[in-house]
Formats: structure tokens, sequence, C-alpha cells
């Protein structure tokens, strides 16, 4: 689908059912299923539990009882879930599952094309749905989408100092960044460690792939080509790495980035000490929270930036939830996944800042957040509706795409840490991901 | 002599191996049994997410591919040098704080309790506590250089080559000290005090007491200190997984963590059990040495052999 | 004279200021992690940082709980009864077969003696992340996932080698004669073992006992795997609830670490009494 189409499709699904809204949360017949206990596994975690508050109301409407069996972050369950395939202990039926991991389950979910009503399937947005679709089969349920985008400081660009020796040093004026290169020499600008960086990223596991990843389709390159060889060696691929290489060794980043998780970024951004932060949208609402922030009512927020090949990077998923195929009543699994990602549902998560993937969900979240006189939220949900209708892009939803990443991102440190040169790092890397992709039948 | 012989699990000659039979039994199911399942696998293409490949037998692949493995031998390098430094540290240590502990009468009950401490931590804690300590930008341990003014800079703890390893070994030493100190204070506690004062009246110098009586009457309980804790270092494997998962770009690598990258995340169940052998040999070679050398101290004093 | 008493002061202050060094350093990381389970989570995260709590409260102990209004509550009671059931039960059982044991290796001499000891000793050295799937594997086949007499299980094999050394050692300490003597005054070998024995190195078979359960009541790596549900949840693998995909709730895993330290560092103080009586008794024989 292109772009354009999808964007004219979002606008039209948001019109229609604008007025529907109203009548939706009483035409879903969720049936009943007196005495059954449905058991689960849920992503857990602050943002996530407010959504499993509303699970009662689901037990009372349809008389089944919800047996939450495990509740971890996912790489938790990742290990719980591929423990179950080998041990066969598959004796759950709906698990919370995310783009990034879904192909690697290989059958054990359901294709819910057919389970869940056509009608349902049509409030989501399309392109949530075919990133949730493996080889063909709808496996999991969007739940909700993310990505990322540019958090900055707004006093920072506003003073009128910096704005004149920034230009006096860059020969451009200093706005909030519309390309990575602008990215680098503004974090440069800023940058005074180690009270002070000019940017973060995060630096091991599959979140520095992903952001490798990203930069590299900005760039106009490619992890594959379109026979599965790894193509992410190129020109393209060593600017990328090269980005963050810079920033490291100019120390514009903290010295410890690459040791860095999500928590850790998040957390430097809100102790304000960093003036430009790429990152989700679940951490608006924190990093605009007093208790929590330091900069607090001084965010300013624009989509994330362009690379040299004019691309905005856009790396996007989806937590969604998926049913088993052991399960022993997929009418009542299917019944729970819909309500969980009903209308309501959603904007249970939408004010909690989760992106909805219901088209709906995004203007009336919009709105309730203007009724609320919260105009932070505004901007983020209208920065975050263009980027995730213009610019996001999955990883490549194969079998054995965590394990290309497991051979990635060690040696994206090793070049970033100067160990190797970025060419030598990413042909290695290369070389151990065409063994992968020929172990995985790719090849 | 009327009495009948009495039935064989009553005579003397079977008696130790009745003793013994529940433990036998336990580690047979809990550890033996495990185990042999992990050796077949480590011959089979075993891949967790498909339970099929269980039955893939590939012969010496996966030995083969470590093998031929340089980050595999790096890791294997490294462990070697954790586990040897690690230890040599907490014995060091733990000799110290029992050598302290022991001279000190009033509060000693406290101070005890207290040098305990660490004990009470789970690894998965202490790895936590010190992935806090060590952050290089809101971490403690910067904070407090900086507001002494020992440094100005962010010191990369958990990111230098050199660091990151002190880092993940002073967690360890951390963690795993008190368990040398209080064997060897046990050890301490248990000795003779004859021959010390023997020594002292004969004109013997501290030094030359510790050296001549003190130590080699330790150094059964060091030895199995030394055994205990190299049957248990594995469980750094909690403390590294959470400071820095092995990275970065390797540079903390242990054993323990390669297998569980490459048997959970990369679901290379195989493999991953290949090496698991190689670090279980390992281990066994660790143990087996203090052992010998423990029965040979043990000969040394005359104990019960 | 003069001299030498003034070496011994000196000595003595020494003692005293590198003992304290060390207990400083011992206790400084841990205390951090108490410090912060009584401050906001913006006090944890401030730089410059704020040493002392400037308004310590219990609200990321009530927030555990369920008594904040933002969070689900973490089923802290559950955990701690499992924990406890678990680190306890595991012990006894690793203390009876490690005192059956133990005395075997003290008091016998028996064919494959070494070779059978040091079978035992290695069967621990066998790494948890190694065992991990294989032990998940059979324990889902006989239905001890998720249970706690899976874990109890596990944990008995895990300190019954260390139960049956440090033992094994006590029992080496009292001299044989003196049962020997009770077996001539008409005892059996089992009743000179309560009556004489038993008694002797009850000490030492209390402070392996403080070892077993302080290994249980941590263990994280192979609890985080067997484990699914608050059936059989520990506390350690209980700290993880903290972690959600994108955040770590320092403050509220602070507060859940006090939680796991305190019944530990109360029972060791308690325990204290008898590893001292367990650990001088050496010296009577002397």
């Amino acid at each position: 689908m292109t772009k354009m189409t999808f964007k004219r499709l979002l606008t039209a699904t948001a019109l229609t059912s604008i007025a529907a809204t109203a009548a939706i949360a009483e035409e879903v017949d969720y049936g009943k299923f007196d005495g059954y206990t449905l058991r689960v596994k849920l992503i857990g975690g602050a943002q996530y539990e407010p959504l499993y508050a509303r699970i009662a109301e689901w037990e009372a409407m349809t008389g089944a009882t919800v047996d939450v069996l495990s509740r971890k972050n996912h790489f938790e369950l990742d290990r719980e879930i591929k423990q179950d395939i080998a041990a066969g202990t598959l004796d759950w039926c709906v698990g919370s599952n995310h783009t990034s991991f879904a192909p690697q389950y290989g059958s054990i979910y359901i294709d819910l094309n057919g389970v869940i009503a056509d009608a349902t399937l049509a409030e989501f947005q399309s392109l949530a749905l075919e990133n949730s679709t493996v080889d063909g089969r709808l496996v999991q349920l969007p739940r909700h989408s993310d990505i990322s985008n540019l958090y900055y400081i707004k006093s920072l660009f506003e003073d009128a100092d910096n704005q004149a020796k920034f230009e006096a040093e860059y020969g451009y004026a200093l706005t909030p960044p519309e390309t990575w290169d602008q990215v680098k020499d503004q974090a440069m600008f800023f940058a005074d460690a180690p009270t002070f960086y000019g940017t973060q990223f995060v630096g091991k596991d599959e979140a520095i792939t992903g952001r490798f990843y990203e930069l590299l389709i900005a760039n106009g390159g490619a992890l594959f080509d379109d026979d599965w060889n790894p193509t992410f060696n190129s020109a393209a691929g060593v600017e990328a790495v090269n980005f963050f290489k810079d920033l490291y060794e100019a120390q514009a980043v903290p010295a410890g980035s690459l040791n860095y998780l999500w928590d850790d970024t998040g957390l430097g951004f809100a102790s304000g000490t960093v003036a430009l932060n790429l990152d989700w949208a679940g951490w608006a609402s924190f990093f605009n929270d007093p208790e929590n922030s330091k900069i607090a009512g001084d965010i300013g927020l624009v989509r994330a930036p362009k690379g040299s090949a004019g691309i905005r990077t856009g790396w996007s998923g989806s937590h969604s939830f998926s049913i088993t195929e052991t399960c022993d009543n997929q009418d009542a699994a299917a019944s729970f996944v819909t309500f969980l990602t009903s209308h309501e549902s959603q904007m249970v998560e939408a004010t909690a800042g989760l992106l909805p993937t219901r088209a709906a969900v995004w203007d009336d979240a919009k709105a309730q957040f203007t009724a609320d006189g919260n105009d932070f939220l505004v901007e983020v949900f209208e920065t975050y509706a263009v980027s995730m209708s213009e610019d996001a892009f999955t990883p490549p939803l194969i079998t054995p795409w965590i394990e290309v990443s497991n051979e990635i991102w060690p040696q994206l440190q090793a070049a970033i840490l100067g160990e190797k040169t970025p060419q030598e790092a990413l042909d290695e890397a290369a070389d151990a991901a065409r063994i992968v992709m020929e172990d995985a039948g790719y090849l | 002599m009327a009495t009948k012989r009495p039935p064989f699990w009553q005579r003397e000659k079977y008696t130790p191996f009745l003793l013994l039979l529940p433990a036998i039994l336990t580690l047979l199911f809990v550890v033996l049994l495990p185990l042999l399942f992990s050796l077949y696998t480590s011959f089979t293409g075993y891949r967790l997410i498909r339970p099929e490949s269980l039955w893939q037998w590939v012969g010496f692949r996966n030995y083969q591919r470590i093998f031929a493995d340089g980050d595999f031998w790096t890791a294997f390098g490294r462990t070697i040098i954790f586990l040897t430094i690690a230890l040599n540290l907490e014995f060091l240590f733990g000799l110290g704080i029992a050598l302290l502990i022991n001279k000190i009468t009033w509060g000693q009950r406290t101070l005890r309790t207290i040098m305990m401490f660490p004990m009470m931590f789970s690894p998965i804690l202490v790895g936590y506590q010190f992935k806090f300590v060590f952050n290089d930008n809101i971490g403690i341990l910067n904070n407090a250089l900086q507001s002494l003014g020992l440094s100005d800079g962010a010191i990369p703890w958990l990111v230098d080559k050199y660091l990151a390893n002190f880092s993940i070994i002073f967690a360890e030493v951390w963690m795993s000290t008190s368990v040398f100190a209080i064997l060897l204070l046990a050890g301490l506690f248990a000795m003779p005090r004859d021959p010390l004062e023997a020594a002292k009246v004969d004109g013997c110098n501290p030094w030359q007491v510790f050296r001549h009586i003190t130590l080699p009457f330790l150094m059964p309980f060091v030895f199995i200190a030394m055994t205990i804790r190299s049957l248990d270092v594995a469980r750094a494997y909690d403390i590294v997984d959470v400071m820095t998962g092995g990275g970065p770009a390797g540079r903390t690598e242990l054993l323990w963590t390669l297998i569980a990258r490459t048997g959970y995340d990369n679901a290379r169940m195989g493999q991953a059990n290949a090496m698991a052998y190689v670090s279980i040999l390992l281990s066994i070679a660790f143990t087996y040495y203090f052992f010998t050398k423990l029965l040979a101290a043990r000969k040394y004093m005359g104990g019960a052999e | 004279m003069m001299n030498g008493k003034l070496r011994k002061q000196i000595g003595a202050i020494a003692t005293w200021v590198l003992t304290f060094i060390l207990m400083v350093i011992i206790c400084v990381p841990g205390l951090w992690v108490v410090l912060t389970a009584f401050r906001p989570n913006g006090e944890v995260l401030a730089k410059p940082p704020v040493w002392i709590p400037e308004n310590p409260s219990l609200n990321n102990f009530a927030k555990i709980f369920g008594f904040g209004a933002d969070q689900v509550a973490i089923p802290v009671p559950a955990y701690f009864a499992n924990s406890l059931i678990i680190a306890l039960t595991s012990t006894a059982i690793a203390l009876l077969i490690g005192m059956s044991g133990g005395y075997a290796f003290a008091r016998y001499r028996f064919r494959f003696k070494n070779g059978l000891f040091l079978g035992l000793m290695l069967s621990r050295t066998v790494p948890g992340i190694a065992l991990s799937l294989p032990i998940f594997m059979i324990w889902s086949r006989i239905g001890l996932i998720d249970a706690k007499l899976g874990l109890i299980i596990v944990y008995v094999a895990l300190n019954v080698p260390f139960t049956i050394w440090l033992i094994d050692g006590f029992f080496r300490q009292i001299p044989k004669e003196m049962s020997e003597a009770a077996q001539v005054d008409g005892c059996t070998r089992w009743q000179a073992f309560w009556k004489i024995e038993f008694p002797l190195a009850k000490s030492g078979i209390a402070s392996a006992g403080i070892f077993a359960f302080l290994t249980s009541w941590n263990e994280y790596a192979l609890a985080s795997n067997l484990t699914r549900s608050t059936d059989s949840k520990t506390l350690p693998v209980g700290l993880m609830d903290f972690t959600a995909q994108f955040t770590i709730d320092w403050a509220g895993m602070s507060a859940m670490a006090v939680i796991i330290i305190i019944p530990a560092l109360i029972l060791t103080f308690l325990v204290q009494k008898h590893l001292i009586a367990g650990l001088t008794f050496g010296g009577v024989k002397g």
C-alpha cells in the first residue's frame, strides 16, 4: 500500500467512525462463556496495567474468568514462550505479542482473519494490520503502535545567545533539526560532558540494531536485498555507523551510552541533562510530568529527522495480542482480545500516552485531550499521527530477526568504540547474518 | 552366637551408602538426568522454537563450530581470568576481614552480621544495585567522585575495556567475599589455643605465628571455601547479565552470558549446550584442583582419612 | 614495657580503622538501596545527587501493596509466602539429607569414598543457565512447572553438596572416641549419634542451614525459569515486576529489595548465636 492511499484511508475511516463511535461499545457481542477460565500471558509494566483493570468488566459481561499466568516484560515473556514451545506446554490461550517477535513463533498462533469479525478489523489502521501479518496470516491483533520522534528542550533553542553562537559556528540558524546531520551539529554544540549532553542513543541489544536500521533506511540503504542477501554493509550503513561513532567520540552523548537501554535514555532526558532525545510516544507524559521530570513544560517535539536520502527515520512496531493454535476455546479468546483492543480500551490506553491502532481513536483521543486542556498531549498525538502514517516501517518480518540483530549490535558497538572500522564491523556482521539467514532457509 | 545375620541394610558395610542414598538420588534426578538430556542436545541442531529439530542429529558440528569461533575462546579465556581474579581477591579480602574481626571482641556479633550483609542480596539485586552505582551519568560513584573533586569527567565504568571488567569483578567480589570471611572466621574460631600459646612462649613474632601455625591450620578451610565458591561462581551470571549483558562489543562476555544469548535469544539450544559442556568442564577443572589441594591439606593435618 | 603497650594500642586502633573502612565498603552499596526505598523516584535520578533522602516516605511500599492510585498491586504477600515456604522446606530437607550424607563421609570408610564425595561436589559446578532448560523440559512433563514442589526439589539438590560438605567438616571435628565411648556404654550407633554427636554438631548444622536458606531465598536464575504465576513466584523473581519494556522503577524495586533483605537479616542475626557456638566448639577440643 502506498503512503498516499493509506493516508486517505485513515481519514476516511476516521470520518465514518466518529459518528459510529458512541454506538460501537453496545454493538459488539462478546458472547457468553460461563464457567470458562481463559488462561493468558500478558506484558506487564506500569504503562500497560491500566488496560488490565478492564478485564473484570469482560469477566462480568461474559461469565468467564481470566487467569493471568504471567505478567512480564517482553524479553522475559519471549523466553517463557520459547520454553513453552520447546516443552509443549502451550496450555494457554492468549499471549501478548509484538510485531518484531511474532515471526519467530512460527505457527503457534492462529490466523485471526475470519476469527475476528471483519467489521472489527476494518476499524484498525490497515498499516498496523499489514505489519501484524506474517506469511499472509494475521497472527496478532495490534494493541498499540509505537514510533519515535525527536523531543528537545525548548528553552535551549529559544535562547538568543545560543542562537547567535550556533549560527556563527555552523553557518545556519538554530532551529529544531530537520535532518540527522543537523542533530549531530546541534548535539555537539550543546554538549558539555559530563554535566550536559547533546543527545543520546541506546547502545545495546535489539535497541541499537533498530536505531541503526532506521538510519540505514533514512540514508537510502537496506538490511537485505530482495533475495535476503545482507546489504547493510553498504555506504549508507557506514554513514549510519559513523553518525553514532562521531557523537560518541565527541562526547556529545553520555560515556555509558553503549550500556544504555530505553530506561536509561528516557530517565536521562527527564533529568534535564540532554538537549535532544529521539524517543517513543509512551514517554511523552512522563517527560511532561513535574513529579518525574525536571524539564516538564519545556519540551518541544518534532517529527523524526531525515537521513541523507531525504527519508525520515521511522522504526515502528506494534504491541499485540495473539491466540494460540492449542487454545481450547478460541471464541472466548477472540472475544477477549477484541475487548482489549476495543474503542473504549484503546481510549484508556491513549490517555496513558500509548498510540492507538484504531483509526477513530486517534481523533477521539485528541478531541479529549483538547477538551481536557492538555495541549502537550494534543501536540504529541498530532506529531505522532503524521509519523505513524507517513514514516513508519518495521524491521523485516523474518523468523531470525532477533538472531540477525544479535549479530549486528556487538559489531556496531565495536565500531563505535573504535575497535574496528565501521566497514570492517559491518562486513563481519553481514557475513554472520548471511550464515544465520542460510541456516534459517532464507538463502 | 545365635543371632541371625542382620539384613543387608543393617550391615556396617552398606550403612554409608544407605546414608548417602537420598543425596545421590536427588542429584541424579535434578542434575545428572538434565545433563544427559543436554549432552544429547549438544549433538543435535536443536532450536528452541522448532521442537522437531530435537531429532536432528548433527554429530560434532556444534562443537566444531564453537571451537572454531574466536568469540567463544575469548569468552572462555575471559571467564578463566574472571574466576582467577575474583576468587583470589575474595580469598584475600575474606582472610583480612576474618583476621580483623577475630581480633575484635566488643560488638563482634554485630560486625559479623554486617560482614554477612551482602549474602542477603540476591545476585539479581546485586546486579541492579551495581548497574546503578556504576552508571556514568546518574550513578552514585561518578557523582561522588565529581562532588569530591576527584574526577571532572563521566567515567564510563560499564563501557571502558578495563573498567567494565573491573566493575563486574567488583560486584562479584562484593557479593561473595562474605562467604570466605565467614568460613575462615569459623576456621579461626576452631583453632586450638595450645599451639598458639606455645608459639608465643617460644618467642615467635605475630607474623611467624600466622605463617607457621594459623595459616596451615586455616588451609583446609581456605580450600573448602575456594571449592565451595568455585562450585558457585556461575551465580555471577545474574550480575553480569544485568550490569552489562556481556557488552559492549563483547568486552565483558563470559561463557554464561554467551550461553544464555545463544540458547534463549537465538534459540540455538544445541549449540548453547555444547558451550555449556565446555563451561562445565572448566568448572570441574577448577573444583578438582582445589579439591586435591584440600585432600592434601587434610592429610597434612592428620584429619580423618 | 611502655613501648609494648603503645604498640598494642596502635595495633588496636589500626584494627578498628581497617575494620571500619571494610565495613563501610560492604555497607554503602547496600545502604544506598535501602535509602532509595524511601525516596520518590525523582530524587533517585537527581543530578546532582541527593545523598540523604529529603522527604523520606513509605510511598514506595504503599505503592507495592496497591495503596497508590496508578499502579496495580504487586502480589508481594503471595511472593513472600512462596519464598518462605520454598526456602524453609528446601533448607530443612537439604539439612536432613546433608546430615545423613555428612555423617557417612565423616565416620565411615568405604569404597569410592573420595570419588563419590568429588562426584557430589561436582554436581554443584553445573551452571544454572546450563541446567535451566533441561530441567524445565523434564519438570513440564511431570507437572512441576509453576509449583512450589518443583522449586523445592531443585533447591534441595542445589544445597545438598554444600551442606554435606559443611556438616562433614563439623562431624570430623568431634572426636570419634566420644561416640565410641557411648557405644561401649550400650548405646546403639543411632542413639550415640543423637545423644552425643548431634548436639555437638547442632550449631554447625545451623550454620549450614543459614547458607542453604540464603541460597534458596535469593536464587533467581532457575526460579525465573521454573515459576510462572503467584502459585510459585518467589521474591527475587518478583523484582522483575518493576522492570517494564522501557522503564525500571528503581524506587519500587529498592522497596521490594528491602522486603527481601529484612527476613534474611533477622534470621542471620538470630542464628548468629548458634553460629558462635558452632564455630567455637572446635576450640574446646584443643
